[in-house]
């Protein structure tokens, strides 16, 4: 499993939506689950099921699910 | 039970299963209050109710919108319509420099805070209670939240931790005061997981979430068990083994010496589940051995093992044979009058644990674990034994069916029932439901199943609006020359138009054969009479348990008046009947 596998499987658990709706674009503008409270719960499940930590710097700037591989594929090399 | 889901995404797939499962769960409306994002915690109270069969339905208000849900009869808090309310006010939230700089403060400043703190819970929780009958549980203030990692001068550390640790007595001792109102340690809750893994800075500084996912998984997992034992009755008696379960070793061969209890490894693990076994029996619990030995072995150990800290006197029933355990058990639920489903069963060996959950599936079967030092453990999680709130009955309970064994055994010496029953010099007392009886009044209606006509259940909060609405609600206590049983019996007789009507009435197991329904029910009917009764009628609702109690109202001159939902009807100009060896009281006030 890629890094953007285990992030997508991540979103739709949390989301409640299907694991093939998810693209690199997917992004608080197309999902309409993707509030405050969910953008919290990712980073939480993230962390945990990747073992890294993220910043609250980091959070913020997770605006696409195309930021959030580049975010983390940067933390993990 | 559900330890393999540990991780948030776990959580989120369980929790959606749970939801589209067509399960038969039962419905609870849960609302959440509290100074902090509290609607993070959803998944972890859903999943982990759903494992004590609720499916709760979670309401999570905005956070620190405490007065203004509750002294609104319209907010969505109320209209939620909540079982159960959830109520957590952290006290970072409320006075974040007291916390941090507790010493700055001076006493009488730290005294007008703990007065406007307690006064504020005081008002939120009379206005929840003015405005729903939900259960409310309150989460208390936690002192290890704020210790730091400093080396400070002691007595300041003592004083913070003083502080808070008072504020926790009132904030419990104002719960107590308001019906179904109950109190969940916070402390206990992170010492589960650790202060290290339950706090998680960046989660309280972005999104005012308090805590880590540890720490949401270990409140939801409190919570959850907190509901399950407000809901449901704790279990009344441990049926436990005694080789390698109380000591290790087999008594009938290694012998008095051989087996061991002490205070050094691996006796000393064995002695300290003894501990645990013996913290049940203070709470009130019935202790019953279910063992394959000689008799003669066993009491060997009893009674001349120096570091066996169980004695005979702790136990209620001793099944020491080579009956199967399953008979074993059966004989100790009819010994002590419970019904199965309120026994708990302990045994290191698998063989027998299967067997018995096979042939009863209604006794709960401790999973046990091979390694010994875990049996505590196992046997505290695993939450059949918790109480929430204990009443002087369960105190004295243990005593009281001992002093029901006495009886048993006269009742063997002296064949004739008649005889014996007037020697035992019945008295009974008659009263109506005050304050100093609720909480067992409540308590009877709500487990007991086997002499209940009706097995209607009420909370606190119903009982007491019957009292107002000038229902009467009576309580029966009896005593005997071997002792009191203390509460053992309650009616509720509802008016309409001057025809009463019996909603409940019950009786503990415990007190039957004796005719004590009789002299009861012959209270009632006076009592009616003088409030100016014109019709008193009762009903019979059967259900799988109380066939004891289905010509009840026959056997007492009751008329049958509607065959289908069995409401009978008693004449008022009849003579009650009465029992010439049973003294009455009837307790005025």
């Amino acid at each position: 499993m890629t890094i953007f596998d285990t992030i997508k499987q991540v979103m739709s658990d949390l989301l409640d939506v299907d694991i093939n709706d998810i693209t690199e674009d997917s992004s608080p503008d197309n999902i309409e689950k993707w509030d405050s409270l969910f953008h919290i719960k990712l980073i939480i499940a993230l962390e945990v099921e990747l073992d890294i930590q993220l910043t609250p710097e980091d959070a913020m700037d997770m605006l696409s699910a195309k930021l959030i591989k580049l975010i983390i594929e940067e933390k993990m090399k | 039970m559900m330890s393999d889901l540990k991780t948030p995404t776990d959580y989120a797939r369980k929790f959606k299963k749970i939801k589209q499962s067509n399960r038969n769960l039962i419905n609870l409306n849960i609302a959440y209050l509290s100074s902090y994002t509290s609607e993070i915690l959803e998944p972890y109270i859903g999943v982990e109710l759903s494992q004590y069969n609720f499916l709760g339905k979670q309401y999570f208000a905005p956070f620190n919108q405490f007065e203004q849900e509750v002294f609104d009869k319209n907010s969505l808090l109320f209209k939620h319509n909540p079982d159960i309310i959830i109520i957590h006010n952290m006290l970072e939230d409320m006075y974040p420099n007291l916390v941090a700089r507790f010493s700055s403060y001076s006493q009488s400043e730290l005294l007008t805070i703990a007065k406007n703190i307690i006064s504020r819970y005081e008002s939120i929780l009379k206005a929840v209670r003015e405005n729903s009958n939900s259960i409310i549980i309150c989460i208390n203030f936690s002192a290890i939240n704020y210790q730091t990692n400093e080396l400070v001068h002691s007595l300041t550390m003592h004083m913070k931790n003083n502080y808070i640790h008072e504020l926790n007595i009132k904030i419990l001792s104002l719960c107590s005061s308001i019906s179904s109102c109950y109190t969940l340690n916070c402390a206990s809750v992170i010492s589960q997981v650790g202060l290290d893994n339950w706090v998680d800075q960046k989660l309280y500084l972005m999104a005012k979430i308090p805590f880590s996912h540890y720490g949401q998984i270990a409140l939801g997992k409190s919570i959850a068990r907190m509901i399950h034992s407000i809901k449901n009755q704790p279990s009344k008696c441990l049926v436990f083994d005694l080789d390698n379960t109380i000591w290790s070793g087999v008594i009938g061969e290694d012998g008095l010496h051989g087996i061991q209890i002490s205070d050094s490894y691996p006796g000393n693990s064995f002695k300290n589940f003894q501990r645990t076994i013996l913290k049940l029996y203070d709470q009130g619990i019935f202790l019953a051995v279910a063992s394959k030995n000689n008799i003669n072995d066993a009491l060997e150990v009893f009674r001349n093992h120096s570091d066996c800290l169980i004695k005979e006197k702790h136990l209620s029933a001793m099944e020491i044979n080579w009956n199967d355990k399953a008979t074993s058990i059966q004989k100790i639920a009819k010994k002590l009058n419970i019904g199965l489903e309120s026994i708990v069963f302990f045994d290191d060996n698998p063989s027998e644990r299967s067997l018995v959950s096979n042939y009863l599936p209604d006794v709960k079967v401790i999973d046990v674990p091979t390694n010994h030092m875990l049996y505590s453990d196992v046997l505290n999680n695993s939450g059949y034994f918790d109480i929430i709130s204990i009443t002087e009955d369960d105190r004295n309970r243990t005593n009281m069916i001992k002093q029901n064994v006495q009886r048993e055994q006269l009742k063997d010496k002296s064949r004739d029932l008649s005889v014996f029953l007037s020697g035992l010099n019945i008295q009974v007392n008659v009263g109506f439901v005050t304050d100093a009886t609720i909480s067992r009044a409540v308590q009877l209606i709500n487990k007991t199943n086997q002499f209940n006509l009706t097995t209607q259940r009420y909370s606190e909060v119903e009982v007491r609006n019957f009292i107002d609405l000038g229902f009467i609600v009576l309580y029966l206590q009896t005593s005997d020359r071997f002792g009191d049983s203390g509460i053992s019996g309650v009616a509720i007789i509802k008016n309409h138009n001057n025809i009463w009507m019996i909603d409940s009435f019950l009786l503990s197991c415990r007190v039957l054969g004796k005719k004590i329904e009789t002299v009861f029910l012959s209270e009632i009917i006076s009592i009616v009479k003088s409030k100016g009764a014109i019709m008193l009628q009762g009903e019979y609702k059967p259900t799988t348990k109380n066939n004891i109690t289905s010509s009840f109202y026959k056997n007492h001159g009751f008329k049958m008046i509607n065959k289908k939902i069995n409401i009978l009807e008693y004449d008022l100009s009849t003579i009650p009947k009465n029992i010439d060896y049973i003294k009455i009281n009837r307790i005025i006030k």
